[in-house]
């Protein structure tokens, strides 16, 4: 069933929040700068809804918000709702499933204009 | 606890395994495949770009379908794979179907995998297609 909603519980999203910024701040002075290369991406060469997240999380804690708007816009969103939860500490989120989907749709259809493919 | 009925409540009907635990047993697991594909490649490149797939298959499914249902890394974090509808080990059918789902999990930018951080029962689509939960030893002890 699509419609109604979901209520999640923050602590595990909470602890990878805090991964995710210290990935974002770690990766770029690494040997090689790794990344997460997009399995579809390199088996297909079609973009799934998440690339350019890593990108994007890295320009953003870095403040270079227009290269991260310009990888994945969500990437900024995903960094500003890490620190809510690290700042803030909610437990728990209720969840449109609507909406998760939507946005799941926007991302999607945001990489596959950036990769030409629309 | 081998009987296990899952509740309807807005949280998890039992224990589950944190997001944080699965992700160093999956790293443990990954450097021990990983390591095996390598020696595999030194021997021969074709050998281990036939055999990395065959490794990781003949690894994930075996200790998934195992009686504990726990992999080394998960051995080594104190969690394991548990059937979700009657409780106890899944066997190596779907432990090979679970293996199945890391793939498929994989595939969207591993948005398989990080489903699990909002999922009511911490599934990833590779539980939800072998129908199982990862969950803590100490919760749901391993049968002698």
């Amino acid at each position: 069933m699509v419609g109604g909603s979901e209520t999640v519980d923050l602590r595990d999203l909470r602890s990878a929040g805090a991964l995710m910024l210290a990935a974002a701040f770690a990766l770029p002075v690494l040997p090689g700068h790794p990344g997460l290369p997009c399995p579809l991406r390199t088996l297909t060469g079609v973009p799934c809804p998440l690339c350019g997240m890593t990108t994007s999380v890295e320009e953003t804690v870095h403040g270079h918000l227009d290269a991260a708007l310009a990888a994945n816009p969500a990437g900024v969103l995903a960094v500003a709702a890490a620190l809510v939860l690290l700042v803030c500490r909610p437990t728990t989120l209720v969840v449109s499933r609507v909406v998760a989907i939507a946005a799941l749709g926007a991302m999607w259809a945001f990489e596959l204009h950036r990769f030409g493919f629309v | 606890m081998s009987d296990f009925t899952p509740i309807p409540t807005a949280g998890p009907s039992g224990p589950r395994a944190s997001f944080g635990s699965r992700l160093v047993a999956f790293v443990l697991d990954g450097i021990i495949v990983g390591i095996v594909n390598l020696i595999l490649t030194r021997l021969s490149r074709p050998l281990g770009e036939v055999g990395g797939t065959l490794v990781s298959l003949a690894y994930f499914t075996y200790f998934f379908g195992s009686p504990s249902g726990q992999t080394i890394g998960m051995r080594a974090l104190g969690i394991r794979v548990y059937d979700f509808t009657r409780g106890g080990p899944i066997g190596y059918g779907r432990g090979f179907a679970r293996w199945l789902g890391y793939i498929v999990s994989g595939i969207p930018c591993f948005l398989g995998f990080f489903w699990a951080l909002w999922d009511k029962e911490k599934q990833t689509w590779a539980d939800k297609i072998a129908t199982t939960v990862v969950v803590p030893v100490s919760a749901y002890p391993v049968q002698p």
